[in-house]
């Protein structure tokens, strides 16, 4: 990585949370925001606006696109597959099964939903409904890692069948409970499936900074190891590396990651995917300077599709996970179209 | 960068918080001219307050607020799947009207969290509707107005149910949807309508509210009614073809419905008009089947 190419990278990472906190539904003035930071605000609204509602949503944003696109890009390297994706292992389907159940206990208006108020009246939908989510989405990486070194001796290629497997198996679950339930809990559902960072606040900040930056800091230790996991398998073995165990440590990181970031955010696909692709070209396929490349440039990423999720519709927000999902896919035709023979 | 930033954020979100509250934290109490600033975050809840004449003090709602027409001009903030949190603390609202289930519910818990008031509407049966008439009153002190409204609507009610409660029941298919074919049953808010016309709902012993069905059971029940609503506003209908099963009776003798959604599925005063149109189009059919036996 030139110096050129990492003073670009760290502007980018910088400005990105700092010009983010100028974009939201309300209205405030740019000299309003720059004396809230400097001074105090006019109005002590704009205080509640700008640290407990935008920033907090700019740093998730940030944690989240970091989170993804380290998990994608490291196992994308552990598998040898650029298609490798954290949410390939049904940690969606997972989380999205964990939602359903938690909206059917916890969030309609169903007899169901009364008696499981009624013996947990502590647990609010917004607690509920996460802790779900992140049981859902770790028990379908469970179930995948069972079935792949039970049944198919750790093979690659399988892993990532028995992880679209386990997806179906999770959707048709999840479906047929939203489908016996009342219709506003299928929409629930739906929508929080297509992914959101306007539920973040700042005690998610809190729990989301020590896994990402605890995940990256065990990857980064480990980067020697998984650098010469690039050289194949065999060539890893020889080198002394524990290929197997790595491996497996590194989809748990991935997998309490993402799982993590799946329960609280919703669905955000391809930034897992896509992240890692664009990082390798500019820092190298290296996997310290590609963690490292990932977090700064994957934070910045979510950040500015989040700012467009909520300043492109006056009224309304769009789930992030639909813009992310059309920038994804919009990339990889083009990236498709560049290596074709 | 965050990490820069927090203990910072920390102390000042504490010190903010308390400001916070004792700027909306406070019970909501008559602000500007005596009246309450009010979200009202569902259709049905806006066009009661219209019907209060209390229009002038909803300052934002949410996205399907389109009734009456200058309903359409208020501000928004969110829809009923997420809510504008930044926009909503910056109005400053006195009281944020919720729909019990119909609007999201984290938002509001949220929004609650930051010390606003919010209160819910949560009609199930159709008297609910003269109970919200009476509670909005109440909240923006135009008892008398609503209480009339509110009278005045429990007595067509009434009357609609006097009118066809020995009346002969007659079998009838409500379509919510097409594709999938979905009706109603158990306690959604038509089937209440359903009843009270004596129509006989083919799938009135369904426990969902809203289950999906197959064409074959319509087709085997062979209902005499077919019930499907429509906006009057949209010129694309969505509805199922049933034209080319003409030996259902409904079909063979041209009883297929349609009553204006908005007005059938809208917990509102507007629904009474739309169920004495419905029912009396259900006794026409009712009546043309006695004279053919």
């Amino acid at each position: 990585m030139n110096n050129k190419v990492r003073l670009s990278i760290i502007l980018l990472a910088i400005l990105s949370p700092v010009l983010g906190l100028f974009f939201g539904a309300a209205d405030l003035s740019i000299s309003s925001i720059i004396q809230c930071v400097t001074q105090q605000c006019q109005q002590p609204i704009n205080d509640v606006i700008l640290w407990e509602v935008r920033l907090p949503r700019v740093a998730v944003g940030f944690l989240v696109g970091a989170g993804l696109a380290v998990a994608g890009a490291t196992l994308q390297n552990v598998y040898h597959n650029g298609l490798a994706d954290p949410y390939l292992f049904g940690v969606v389907s997972g989380a999205g099964l964990g939602a359903s159940i938690a909206t059917i206990l916890f969030g309609s208006s169903s007899v169901l939903s009364q008696q499981a108020l009624s013996m947990f009246p502590d647990i609010t939908f917004s607690v509920a409904l996460p802790a779900a989510a992140f049981l859902g989405a770790f028990f379908a990486v469970i179930i995948v890692q069972l079935l792949a070194t039970n049944l198919f001796a750790n093979r690659t290629e399988q892993l990532l069948l028995a992880g679209v497997a386990v997806s179906f198996m999770l959707s048709a679950a999840s479906h047929f409970l939203l489908y016996s339930a009342e219709p506003f809990a299928a929409n629930k559902v739906i929508f929080w499936l297509l992914g959101s960072l306007a539920r973040a606040e700042m005690w998610f900040v809190w729990v989301m900074l020590p896994i990402v930056s605890i995940s990256v800091f065990v990857l980064w230790l480990f980067g020697r190891h998984l650098d010469a996991m690039l050289l194949g398998d065999d060539n890893a073995k020889t080198l002394g590396v524990k290929v197997e165990a790595l491996r497996l440590l590194v989809l748990m990181i991935c997998a309490a990651l993402t799982a993590c970031i799946v329960a609280y955010c919703g669905g955000i696909g391809f930034v897992g995917l896509m992240i890692p692709h664009i990082v390798r070209k500019w820092v190298g396929v290296k996997t310290r300077d590609l963690l490292i490349g990932c977090v700064l440039i994957g934070g910045s990423f979510l950040i500015w599709v989040d700012v467009l999720a909520r300043s492109l519709l006056d009224n309304q927000e769009i789930p992030i996970g639909i813009i992310t999902s059309a920038i994804g896919s919009l990339f990889f035709i083009f990236a498709l179209r560049q290596v074709r023979p | 960068m965050i990490a820069s930033f927090s203990p910072n954020v920390v102390s000042f979100a504490i010190v903010l918080f308390c400001m916070l509250h004792s700027l909306i934290g406070a019970p909501a109490v008559a602000t500007e001219n005596g009246k309450l600033k009010i979200i009202a975050l569902a259709p049905h809840i806006v066009e009661l307050l219209y019907d209060i004449e209390a229009q002038d003090q909803i300052i934002a709602t949410s996205t399907f607020a389109d009734y009456p027409r200058e309903a359409k001009n208020i501000p928004r903030v969110g829809d009923h799947s997420r809510l504008q949190i930044e926009k909503i603390i910056q109005l400053q609202p006195d009281i944020i009207l919720a729909w019990q289930g119909g609007s999201p519910a984290d938002d509001l818990e949220r929004l609650k969290a930051y010390g606003l008031r919010i209160e819910y509407s949560a009609p199930k049966q159709l008297v609910d509707v003269a109970a919200d008439l009476r509670w909005l009153g109440k909240l923006v002190d135009k008892q008398t107005k609503a209480n009339q409204l509110a009278e005045d609507y429990l007595a067509r009610l009434k009357s609609v149910e006097t009118r066809y409660a020995q009346k002969q029941k007659i079998s009838t298919f409500f379509e919510v949807w097409s594709s999938p074919l979905q009706t109603v049953s158990a306690n959604a808010w038509p089937n209440q309508q359903l009843a009270l016309c004596g129509a006989q709902n083919i799938f009135a012993d369904l426990p969902q509210d809203y289950p999906s069905v197959s064409l074959e059971q319509v087709l085997t029940n062979k209902p005499k009614i077919i019930i499907q609503p429509r906006t009057k506003a949209g010129t694309h209908h969505t509805g199922f073809a049933w034209s080319k099963y003409g030996f259902i009776p409904a079909v063979e003798h041209e009883f297929l419905l349609h009553p204006d959604s908005d007005k059938v599925y809208r917990m509102t005063r507007r629904m009474i008009d739309e169920l004495e149109s419905l029912c009396a189009q259900i006794d026409v059919a009712r009546k043309y089947y006695d004279h053919s036996k």
